[in-house]
């Protein structure tokens, strides 16, 4: 059976929050109720079949075609099934999301992946601010699933993160790890300015050294063949991410810090 | 029954139900991955005094093990979970954690998990690191050749302990070399290990004794010295006699090892000295599992 097809049919002038569009939320749901169910646009409320055209399929696979930055919220709390977007997507996609797959054929917005706990995320595109972050106010981010970014991912990408991946094909933007509880971020090509900075804990794994060097608040701890790398590379082989195709290596220069707080953070760059 | 001119005894083995988990033991070459295996191992013969039983299945190829290094594959057993874990936790912390460039993995899935590296991650002092890699989680404890890996968990599973059987020959020297052949049949197979010295125990225990303080002692009635002073079991020209103990996952495990074994020993057959084969039998005493030699030859 065909994904159930919402199709955005003007470009939203106020942002939608999307949230009641997940698998689980629509599962054993009619059209008709579907087509009813009311969503948040600006300060008002619209039906679904007001702003999409809805094609029937199974509603375990949602494609969301003509997507647009400013649709928000896209798989909050989603549990299983898939979401597929064609186009950019707004804040918040994936937030609270546990299991299942979001893809996003698009750029996301900021807070993508925000206080995510399972599942996966593959955003054929760039990333915003606070890629598996927590909410403002907040202090636990991510805490399992994984975040793929084909290109490039904005500040303070995994900010309070505690467990699961992010793994960034292209740039990472500045502040990269930052106030990290847990987890692994692993990026390809460069990183921004203040890396790691306030980092408690968890792993940042790059494949070059940064252009602009390691921030003075880690200290170098060598070079180390470390044996969980191969299982971590082991592990990519299942993604659809060019960290699947990546060579694995075990080999890596280890920095320690953020020294300013408890400094059990580790930078690793391959060697 | 009689295979090769070696009389299979109407009897059966009894066995009993234990605890057992596989833990696979990376190093940086063979060499050191089978050191590690074997202090693991070590002093694990009998849970009569060593609290559990454990032995090396087999050596493991770069292409099996978690790491992609060189690994030996270990199952322990013991008679509860309790206990299985305390063995567990004091092995790997004094004999794989000690090792040089050694990872401990567990080597078995199931519902029911036990702590593997759990509690080994103290000895980071802080220092280690959690890592949790498609849904498991790990502890890279920092030591002195580098880092520690380790599986926080490993699976536990009911499984047999004690089958067995006996090998009665003219002489000595022909009991051990048919063992020998037995030992090298079963260490083929999977899911078994025969946890005794060299997979052979010379001093088979039956239940109780004369003396309150034990609940084992010397199997007499196949001690060919006492053959004039007991109710023996054997026959004048047996001189001596070994058993190979196995303990397994399963009973069908340990069916098929009793199986390949026993026909290693008949091959030898009765022109090489080798008359009899039996099995500690303690007359439903020691534990509800049977293995009937005559059925597992059949």
């Amino acid at each position: 059976m065909s994904a159930l097809t919402l199709t955005l049919k003007a470009v939203p002038m106020q942002r939608i929050d999307c949230s009641p569009l997940t698998p689980d939320a629509l599962a054993e749901q009619s059209l008709a109720d579907i087509a009813a169910i009311e969503l948040s646009v600006g300060n008002m409320m619209q039906r679904v079949d007001a702003l999409f055209d809805i094609t029937d399929g199974d509603s375990g696979q949602i494609q969301i075609n003509n997507s647009h930055a400013n649709l928000d919220f896209v798989g909050r709390n989603m549990q299983s099934g898939s979401i597929t977007t064609d186009g950019d997507i707004g804040a918040y996609a994936g937030i609270f999301m546990e299991g299942g797959e979001l893809t996003i054929n698009g750029d996301s917005g900021i807070y993508t992946a925000c206080e995510m706990a399972g599942g996966l995320i593959n955003v054929d595109g760039n990333g915003g601010d606070f890629i598996g972050g927590a909410r403002p106010g907040y202090k636990n981010g991510m805490t399992g699933g994984t975040v793929i970014i084909t290109g490039d991912s904005g500040d303070r990408t995994g900010d309070h993160m505690r467990r699961g991946f992010i793994l960034i094909e292209g740039n990472a933007g500045d502040y990269c790890g930052s106030r990290m509880v847990s987890g692994t971020i692993s990026v390809l090509a460069d990183v921004g300015a203040h890396l790691g900075y306030g980092m408690k804990r968890g792993t940042i794994l790059l494949t070059q050294m940064p252009s602009r060097g390691i921030t003075a608040n880690f200290n170098d701890c060598g070079s180390h063949t470390l044996a969980f790398l191969p299982l971590m590379f082991a592990s990519f082989k299942k993604l659809d991410s060019q960290f699947a195709q990546l060579e694995p290596f075990s080999r890596v220069q280890r920095y320690a810090g953020d020294i300013g707080g408890i400094g059990m953070g580790e930078v690793l760059v391959k060697i | 029954m009689i295979i090769n001119g070696v009389v299979i005894d109407e009897t059966f083995a009894e066995a009993f139900p234990m605890k057992g988990t596989r833990l696979i033991i990376t190093a940086h070459n063979a060499k050191w991955a089978m050191i590690s295996a074997q202090a693991f191992s070590g002093f694990a013969t009998s849970v009569i005094a060593c609290g559990c039983e454990a032995g090396i299945e087999r050596e493991l190829d770069p292409s099996e093990t978690p790491d992609g290094r060189h690994g030996v594959s270990i199952l322990i057993f013991a008679m509860g979970g309790k206990g299985l874990a305390k063995q567990v936790e004091t092995r790997a912390g004094q004999c794989v954690l000690t090792s040089p460039t050694s990872a401990l993995f567990a080597g078995i899935e199931s519902e029911k998990q036990m702590a593997l590296g759990q509690n080994l991650r103290f000895f980071g002092d802080g220092f280690q690191i959690s890592k949790v890699i498609d849904g498991k989680r790990y502890w890279r404890i920092p030591v002195m050749d580098g880092e520690f890996l380790t599986e926080e968990k490993t699976g536990v599973v009911e499984s047999v302990g004690g089958g067995n059987f006996l090998v009665l020959a003219e002489s000595q020297g022909q009991a051990l070399t048919a063992c020998e052949a037995a030992i090298e049949a079963m260490r083929q197979i999977p899911n078994v290990i025969m946890p005794f010295p060299g997979g052979v125990v010379r001093s088979g225990s039956k239940v109780g004794s004369k003396y309150k303080a034990l609940n084992a002692s010397t199997n007499d009635a196949f001690c060919p010295t006492l053959k004039g002073q007991t109710k023996s079991d054997l026959s004048p020209e047996v001189e001596s006699v070994m058993e190979i103990v196995i303990d397994g996952l399963t009973k069908e495990d340990i069916d098929e090892a009793m199986k390949v074994g026993i026909q290693a020993v008949c091959d030898l057959g009765f022109e090489k000295g080798i008359r009899r084969v039996s099995a500690g039998n303690y007359g439903g005493k020691l534990g509800p599992f049977h293995f009937h030699l005559q059925e597992i030859m059949a």
